[in-house]
């Protein structure tokens, strides 16, 4: 019987430790004090998505403008960039650590749905603002979360413009797709198939690839046979290099079309060997060298400040996530809280700086729905085909 | 000077009264943590107590048993994904649904023993290694797995539905003790089992494989075992890991991680219990904590910011963190091949004979 009252014993003890174990926890410290407001991100700086990572440095590159400039109504912003190898598990422990231990005001960007997936509940229940997720998932903006602001064009919408500008621009009529079997993928078919429907037309070849497929041939020779004037592309980096090799050797010159996540084409360009020129892309930020006012800024303070980075499209798209909390900053002004800066944000109505037009309401947290047509010239330089585009198909604003 | 005089002594929980005191001051300060540590804290103890599960049955594969496994995230994803699923998808209560996902986990680790049995050193590396590649891909496959975005998982209710009885753990304290008490579970388990016929029967393996099966050790059975032994523990650790995130993707359990894992195991030392312990809590610490905030540590920060500005890339730093592990790693099998228990044996010989 003594094996039974030492188990009995161990059992009560545990019932009343985690019992204890449910007083509430203390609430993290404040993110902002009479000098500083600290702003951190997560983002893939080594590992499987590390090119990615220039999101996170570019972010920093408005906040050191910014701090340049004298800060925020006599506060600097102290920026953290966490690196989180694109692994939930560790965007949880730095998001933790960053909120706890230093005391975070908000968040910008950071890359990935999973990533930030991982952390979304936890920013909503300590009351952090969330704004610009570097990805376009559904689940950050609807239903709405009051801290999280989404910036980035959904893949559905984009989907939809691409679609419409291949139909009434370049009057092609045969129209595939390689789509990557998951939810960025499925998004961007809908879209499509959206727009094809208002002009009662469908698609030629509808083709799912496995983002870890490596022989492409079947499906490019599927697109062959359909005779697909155009495709559209919602993959990844890797098999969409496939794809266009694959179709080079067996003579298929179609007019490829992919979404802005492939839209940073001298790494496009140099890693399909010169085979990315002509390619169409959506965009959700302005060309490289554009002469708009703010983007000759930035880039002028980039070469100053961070000479060692490359120009690229990852990079200044750092900036697009991180304007809109400058601006709610600015317009709060001395006396900060995050409610205050929450109704800030509410209030934009097509705010627009490098990037699309930025519009939220307190019942709707999807900033956007526009993208840039853009192509890939000679030499992976930019060519802007098409300005800012809205969807008029977009279900989600009505 | 660790003689044993007969089998009961050297089963002993505690060996002496000094040790059973200190024990008692370790349980004591694990169990009042919470009410003195910040909160940050203690969701990292709740991450190095999981890998601390999983060193401990790796240890019991790699350190004990020699065999080596490149495949262990596999099996964390299998005890990951099967506790969420079978309780979203059949509401089957936490105790039972962790136990059956790790006994799933052990199954499959009886079938990655079977190769084992004609394979050695690194073709056994590489059978393990695709195990674990394959399991990520299959899972990631599977849209009633989520596919590749991944799981949300259900809360943590330890309580049976079915009955009525509901107790939802939902702060990161209530899930640090329902993770030390398994820890500390498992760890005398595991304690226990190398005590056995059959840990002798690993540790035989290991030092000859000829020479254990001539004394008569039924290799077929005791290198599946040790497997299965060990994917058991990577399961238990998988089901509490998936509760410490809340939500977790495929590409959570990718080969890195089965990597790493090796490295606790390696760091802290081969064949012994406190090793996997000692490796688990290292490693984890320098990965999610420290080398992740190098940067804003006094002096040495800065020091690290100008020698990454000079000398590396843009990302340098983050860069740093996987050399300094595998600098780690490098040192400790050159220097102390028995890893950070080696070291704690010396300084106990040292201080023993001292002055000697």
């Amino acid at each position: 019987m003594k094996f039974r009252n030492k188990a009995l014993f161990s059992f009560i003890a545990v019932l009343a430790v985690l019992s204890i174990a449910s007083v509430t926890q203390a609430a993290p410290p404040v993110g902002f004090d009479d000098n500083e407001i600290r702003i951190g991100q997560w983002g893939p700086q080594t590992g499987p998505a590390a090119p990615w990572g220039s999101v996170a440095r570019g972010s920093k590159l408005l906040f050191d403008i910014v701090n340049e400039e004298g800060g925020i109504h006599g506060r600097k912003i102290k920026y953290f960039i966490r690196d989180d190898m694109y692994n939930p598990a560790q965007t949880a422990a730095v998001v933790k650590e960053l909120v706890e231990r230093q005391g975070i005001f908000a968040f910008v960007g950071g890359v990935g749905s999973a990533t930030g997936m991982a952390v979304k509940d936890y920013l909503a229940a300590n009351k952090i603002l969330w704004i610009g997720p570097a990805a376009a998932d559904k689940d950050f903006a609807f239903p709405v979360d009051p801290y999280l602001f989404a910036v980035y064009p959904l893949y559905k919408d984009e989907g939809s413009i691409l679609t419409k500008y291949i139909v009434d621009k370049l009057k092609m009529k045969k129209i595939g797709i390689l789509y990557q079997n998951d939810a960025y993928g499925k998004d961007g078919l809908e879209g499509v198939k959206d727009r094809l429907a208002t002009y009662k037309m469908s698609l030629v070849a509808e083709i799912p690839v496995e983002p870890t497929e490596k022989d492409l041939a079947s499906q490019i020779l599927r697109l062959k046979n359909s005779g697909a004037e155009a495709v559209l592309m919602y993959l990844t980096p890797t098999p969409a290099v496939i794809a266009l090799k694959t179709a080079a050797t067996v003579g298929f010159k179609p007019q490829w079309v992919s979404s802005n996540t492939l839209s940073d084409y001298p790494l496009m360009f140099k890693i399909t060997g010169g085979l990315w020129e002509g390619v169409i892309t959506g965009a959700f930020g302005e060309i490289p060298d554009s002469m708009n006012p703010l983007m000759v800024k930035y880039r002028e303070a980039a070469k100053r400040l961070t000479p060692e980075e490359r120009w690229g499209i990852f990079y200044s798209a750092g900036i697009v996530f991180a304007d809109p909390i400058v601006e709610a900053l600015k317009k709060v002004g001395r006396n900060l809280s995050t409610e205050a800066v929450m109704k800030a944000l509410n209030s934009f109505k097509n705010y627009q700086t490098i990037g699309p037009k930025i519009t939220w309401t307190e019942k709707q947290h999807q900033g956007t729905d526009s993208v840039l047509i853009q192509k890939c010239g000679p030499g992976a330089s930019y060519i802007t085909l098409q300005d800012w585009t809205t969807n008029d198909l977009a279900t989600w604003k009505k | 000077m660790d003689m044993k005089r007969d089998y009961y002594e050297d089963i002993q929980l505690f060996k002496s009264n000094v040790v059973l005191f200190w024990s008692a001051v370790l349980l004591l300060a694990l169990f009042t943590i919470p009410l003195y540590a910040p909160n940050y804290y203690i969701y990292l103890l709740n991450i190095i107590m999981v890998h601390v599960i999983l060193a401990v049955g790796l240890n019991i594969l790699v350190g004990s048993t020699g065999q080596i496994s490149l495949g262990h995230a596999g099996f964390f994803a299998i005890g990951a994904y099967g506790t969420a699923f079978l309780m979203s998808m059949f509401q089957v209560p936490f105790v039972f649904a962790i136990f059956i996902a790790a006994f799933i986990a052990a199954f499959f680790g009886f079938i990655l023993g079977l190769p084992a049995l004609r394979l050695e050193g690194p073709y056994l590396a590489i059978v393990s290694l695709g195990f674990g590649l394959t399991i990520m891909h299959i899972i990631g496959g599977m849209d009633v797995f989520g596919g590749r975005m991944g799981i949300k998982v259900p809360p943590l209710d330890l309580g049976i539905k079915q009955l009525g009885i509901s107790w939802v753990l939902k702060t990161d304290i209530q899930k640090y003790y329902l993770i030390l008490i398994m820890t500390i579970l498992l760890v005398v388990g595991a304690r226990n089992i190398l005590k056995t016929r059959v840990g002798r029967s690993f540790v035989a393996i290991r030092d000859s494989d000829i020479a254990a099966e001539v004394i008569g050790v039924n290799l077929t059975i005791y290198k599946t075992l040790a497997f299965a032994v060990s994917a058991f523990y990577a399961g238990i650790a998988g089901g509490l890991f998936g509760f410490v995130l809340g939500f977790f993707d495929p590409f959570t359990f990718n080969m890195i991680l089965s990597v790493i894992f090796l490295v606790m195991v390696v760091v802290g030392g081969l064949g012994t219990i406190q090793g996997g312990i000692l490796g688990a809590i290292l490693i984890t610490y320098l990965q999610y904590d420290f080398l992740k905030n190098i940067a804003e540590v006094p002096y040495l920060g800065a020091l690290m910011v100008a020698i990454s500005k000079q000398w590396f890339t843009t990302v340098g730093l983050e860069n740093f963190s996987s050399m300094a592990i595998g600098l780690i790693m490098i040192g400790i099998i050159i220097f102390e091949p028995l890893g950070m228990f080696g070291v704690w044996i010396r300084m106990k010989k040292y201080w023993m004979t001292w002055p000697f």
